[in-house]
């Protein structure tokens, strides 16, 4: 894929990797912008190189993933050592801003997805929000078709039974 | 039951994705601060090392001081004893007697006890009383 194909293709997908990358990154906005650029830039580079095995999407994600990951690391240690003097290390706790931007349903809902585990959560993500298949979803998590249904299945149980006493 | 539940989750979703499409950063904005970071490794990488010569100089510098001074330090031969392995070879059965000086007309029972009339002999020292 050429350079020009790849920056047209990351714009198309630009609104969707940025929920996920939000995803990725609990309600942090900032350290999902950060998960963006270094994703962005690994692709762009030639560091994350598109193999044709999945549809561009589900790879872009996996990317954005597995560099949230990265990052999510590399700020525990900046946290386990003392240097967060040398530069910003993100404690992975949702932004205020953030939180007080959304309406309250919405807010409700990140608040529920926020108490479930990450998988589940990565895995409700991807197949309501972004609309892809369990298999999709399977694909961009890293794990089994069949882990991925669990997943689903047990977080869709959790989110509802949370969302139902939040509203009573 | 279940399809309108998920129709609703999947509502709940599609209005976080229509907040968060909202205040979406610009892709060109994005794509170009992830250029500027391109710019920024080398910079970070300096730090990194620097901290990490800061590091291992503290670490050479606190060994240094609390290491023993090894030169000042001199062994006291008198209280070295070393035993060798074969040492028992060396002991041998009434030794005792070849470290003291017999003394003359004195009988020891002790040293002899299966001899007749050991335990009676007297000596002029074994008379004397306190």
């Amino acid at each position: 894929m050429s350079p020009e194909a790849l920056e047209l293709e990351l714009a198309r997908l630009h609104p969707a990797a940025f929920g996920w990358a939000i995803a990725c990154c609990p309600g942090d906005r900032a350290a999902a912008e950060d998960a963006l650029q270094a994703s962005y830039l690994k692709i762009l580079d030639g560091r994350a190189r598109f193999a044709g095995r999945a549809s561009f999407r589900t790879w872009l994600f996996a990317v954005v993933r597995n560099t949230a990951a990265e990052l999510r690391r590399r700020a525990a240690w900046r946290r386990l050592l003392p240097l967060a003097a040398l530069g910003d290390a993100p404690d992975g706790r949702p932004d205020a801003a953030t939180v007080l931007a959304r309406a309250d349903g919405t807010r409700r809902l990140v608040a529920a997805l926020a108490t479930l585990p990450r998988r589940q959560r990565e895995v409700l993500h991807l197949v309501f929000y972004q609309d892809l298949t369990i298999t999709e979803a399977a694909d961009v998590a890293g794990v089994s078709l069949g882990t991925a249904r669990t997943h689903y299945e047990r977080g869709k149980a959790a989110l509802r039974k949370l969302l139902k006493e939040d509203r009573q | 039951m279940t399809e309108r539940n998920d129709a609703d989750l999947g509502d709940r979703f599609h209005a976080l994705r229509r907040e968060d499409a909202a205040t979406a950063p610009r892709f060109d904005a994005t794509l170009a601060a992830a250029r500027a970071r391109a710019a920024a490794p080398a910079r970070r990488r300096a730090r990194w090392l620097a901290v990490a010569t800061v590091l291992v100089a503290g670490v050479a510098l606190v060994l240094l001081v609390m290491r023993p001074d090894r030169r000042g330090r001199t062994i006291g031969l008198a209280s070295v004893r070393w035993n060798g392995p074969t040492d028992f070879l060396l002991v041998l059965p009434g030794d005792e007697l070849l470290r003291t000086v017999p003394n003359v007309g004195r009988m020891r029972p002790s040293i002899l006890p299966g001899l007749p009339g050991a335990g009676f002999t007297t000596t002029d020292s074994d008379r004397r009383t306190p």
